[in-house]
């Protein structure tokens, strides 16, 4: 007979909850519409990153009617343009020079509603505080908002990812068929979002190897579970890439991928410590203890054989942090991918202090651990989501656009209404002119040209400073006018001559 | 006036400009590291503002002078910076790191350094921030007699072309920001108070002030 210390203890919150479907949606319901409402505002104000303006502009290419052609080199799948096209046209918008920052960026906040809602599916397989926990999190905390407020594919991400544990799970240890066809549609949209998914695939293997050796073994799932997961991703994933079939070659394209993403992995300027993550995911130091009680209280468990599900995750995160902060190549939205699993074991860790804590000063100490990050993690979203979103102190906002860039379309219009332009011919000269094909969009007549190129005459001139002296003569007696593109980069307009400022 | 006068008139006006020509030395300030590698393409186009790559070309000045605002007393339209301290623009740090500038802002700005007297200004050099690339817009530098710079005020460098400021529309080309400093040719300027306006710049909409020097002499 066990003693009381060593007792194990069952993850016991949450049971009315449990016995009631109803009350556990409406709670995880009214965190995704909180999620939603904490996402919307000001959703248009922040300056669209280099980022975003590509998946803008491949977005707008699949709203003209174009189909999805797959780029190995650094353009990721179709999962984000595919979802954006029908929230544009929702929109009522038709092309790229009418898509707006907000159009766009309502595809991951409505992604990342779903994924609070996801939370919710997961309670059978985490149980009910530690969804909660994981929910709240989600809601408020500055890396999600952030990112659901980004038009790349993070967000997606994080959301298939997620429904990847949850309906593989159920397929594993329920044996369902059903649930093995969402396992495999989950892991064809992370695939169909960033090739990067491989490293989730292996992680997620892992885990679930380790889970099945730890004893009371588990019953190895059927041999038909297994085909319709891999049959199903299999199916979704040639249809993502080869745009429902017009484009074959991006098959072998997918596979090209992997020597750039070997090559990237190295850093190529995004270098940064191992520690990166750790740093960035949480400056005070609050998330991670809470986290290591839920590690300790996932081990507990599955040692007790009360549930295996948290010693999962726990192997789970270990990989996932490890490889994340082993590969030099390091941007703050991917944290966003470690940020899932630390949050799953934040809301272990309240739970376990909730369950082992019993009476009233117990109770009192797991709710100070849940309100504790949540508060500070509300405070750092109204930061950095919404104060200074662009700025460059902003650990979030990497090589951002900067805010001065807003002022040159109005400039350009501007200075073409004193030149009785209608439509004026801009020539922009420069190596790396993102994010300036979204800024000129509404503008039709505008070319790109490498600063060896000859762009010809043209009414304006935009160049990299470095550009600026190949361009000779047509750039004399222009008088430069410089905008800031990127902390490090500035641009510079050259109006006709006759115009004076 | 006779012939002999005249010559010996001209005689004294040549040998005196002779003389102030041998007294001309090439100016002297020692420069930080440099933090941020700008393009390394040269600029030849006649209409913007070189960065500096290498040594700038001597710029000549009277022997003898000093940096005046070195130390001197700095005030600011705002008294209390975001960052740093207004003494910072006068303590002879130009590094480029981070406890080097003071960030005063945003949108339209001035500091202004007391050089304790009326003084002879041949050259002013202004650092406000040089770890990236980075343009300020609507400097103007301003020298004058009256602290409250309302009457009296010379203005000495303006690219404020479109006039934000409401001090003038300026005919000085905008530059970017290097580890050399903007170098402005005073011509000799009297003045006891040298004051700097900005407006934000291409990354942000504070204003930096590394360091300002002001080399001259007390008047006569």
């Amino acid at each position: 007979m066990q003693n009381e210390e060593t007792k194990p203890v069952p993850p016991a919150t949450g049971r009315r909850f449990h016995s009631s479907l109803i009350g556990r949606w409406a709670v995880f319901v009214a965190l995704a519409l909180i999620a939603l409402a904490v996402r919307l505002p000001l959703l248009g104000e922040r300056p669209m990153h280099t980022d975003e303006a590509v998946n803008g502009y491949i977005a707008g290419e699949l709203l003209a009617g174009e189909s999805f052609h797959y780029d190995p080199q650094d353009r990721h799948g179709p999962v984000l343009y595919l979802l954006a096209k029908p929230v544009a046209r929702l929109c009522g918008t038709r092309d790229f020079a009418a898509l707006t920052e907000t159009q766009l960026r309502l595809t991951p906040v409505i992604v990342g509603g779903v994924t609070v809602l996801l939370f919710g599916a997961g309670v059978e397989i985490f149980g009910f505080i530690p969804c909660l926990i994981a929910a709240l999190l989600f809601v408020v905390a500055p890396l999600p908002v952030y990112y659901s407020r980004y038009f790349i594919h993070e967000t997606l991400f994080v959301a298939a990812t997620l429904g990847l544990m949850l309906s593989g799970w159920r397929a594993l240890k329920g044996n369902s068929v059903r649930a093995a066809a969402v396992a495999g549609l989950c892991a064809a949209l992370l695939l169909g979002c960033k090739e990067t998914s491989v490293i989730h695939f292996f992680a997620l293997a892992v885990a679930v190897a380790a889970a099945f050796l730890v004893k009371p073994r588990e019953k190895l799932p059927s041999f038909n579970v297994l085909v319709v997961a891999l049959g199903v991703f299999i199916v979704t994933g040639v249809l993502l890439f080869t745009s429902f079939g017009q484009n074959w070659r991006a098959l072998s394209d997918l596979c090209r991928a992997v020597s750039h993403l070997a090559a990237r992995a190295s850093g190529e300027g995004h270098q940064k410590p191992f520690s990166y993550y750790f740093a960035l995911l949480d400056p005070t130091s609050i998330f991670f203890p809470v986290a290591g009680v839920g590690v300790y209280a996932a081990v507990y468990d599955a040692g007790a054989g009360v549930r295996k599900t948290g010693l999962v995750l726990v192997i789970y995160a270990l990989a996932i942090f490890l490889i994340y902060s082993a590969i030099p190549y390091k941007t703050p939205w991917l944290a966003l991918n470690l940020w899932l699993p630390l949050v799953l074991l934040c809301g272990l860790g309240i739970e376990g202090i909730w369950a082992r804590l019993k009476g009233v000063k117990g109770r009192w100490i797991a709710a100070i651990a849940a309100a504790v990050p949540l508060a500070v993690a509300a405070q750092q979203t109204k930061a950095l989501a919404f104060e200074r979103p662009a700025s460059e102190k902003n650990p979030l906002a990497y090589a951002h656009t900067v805010e001065d860039l807003l002022r040159l379309p109005p400039r350009l219009e501007q200075l073409a209404k004193e030149e009785n332009l209608a439509q004026p011919l801009i020539a922009v000269v420069a190596a790396d002119p993102w994010p300036l094909p979204w800024y000129l969009r509404k503008f039709p007549r505008v070319g790109f040209w490498q600063p060896d190129q000859d762009p010809g005459a043209a009414d304006f001139y935009i160049t990299s400073p470095g550009a600026a002296e190949r361009l000779g003569d047509k750039l004399k007696d222009r008088r430069p006018e410089f905008f800031g593109a990127r902390p490090e980069v500035v641009i510079i307009l050259w109006p006709p001559k006759e115009t004076t400022p | 006036m006779n012939k002999f006068s005249v010559s010996l008139a001209v005689f004294a006006m040549l040998t005196a400009d002779a003389a102030q020509a041998d007294d001309l030395v090439p100016l002297r300030t020692e420069l930080p590291k440099p933090v941020f590698i700008g393009t390394p393409v040269p600029f030849k186009v006649s209409n913007l503002e070189p960065p500096l790559k290498g040594k700038r070309p001597d710029f000549m000045v009277p022997a003898g002078i000093t940096n005046l605002a070195l130390n001197k007393t700095v005030t600011s339209s705002t008294p209390d910076p975001i960052t740093g301290t207004l003494d910072l623009v006068t303590d002879g740090d130009k590094a480029g790191d981070e406890g080097s500038f003071v960030e005063v802002g945003p949108g339209k700005q001035w500091v202004q350094i007391d050089l304790g007297k009326e003084a002879d200004i041949f050259a002013i050099l202004v650092w406000h921030y040089h770890s990236q690339e980075r343009v300020y817009f609507d400097v103007v530098a301003q020298v004058s007699d009256d602290a409250a710079f309302i009457k009296d005020v010379t203005t000495i460098f303006n690219n404020d072309a479109a006039n934000e400021l409401g001090l003038g529309p300026g005919k000085d080309l905008d530059y970017i920001e290097t580890y050399q400093g903007k170098l402005i040719d005073t011509k000799g300027v009297k003045g006891r108070y040298v004051r700097f306006y900005s407006k934000g710049n291409t990354t942000n909409k504070l204003n930096h002030y590394i360091e300002v020097e002001v080399w001259g002499k007390p008047a006569a």
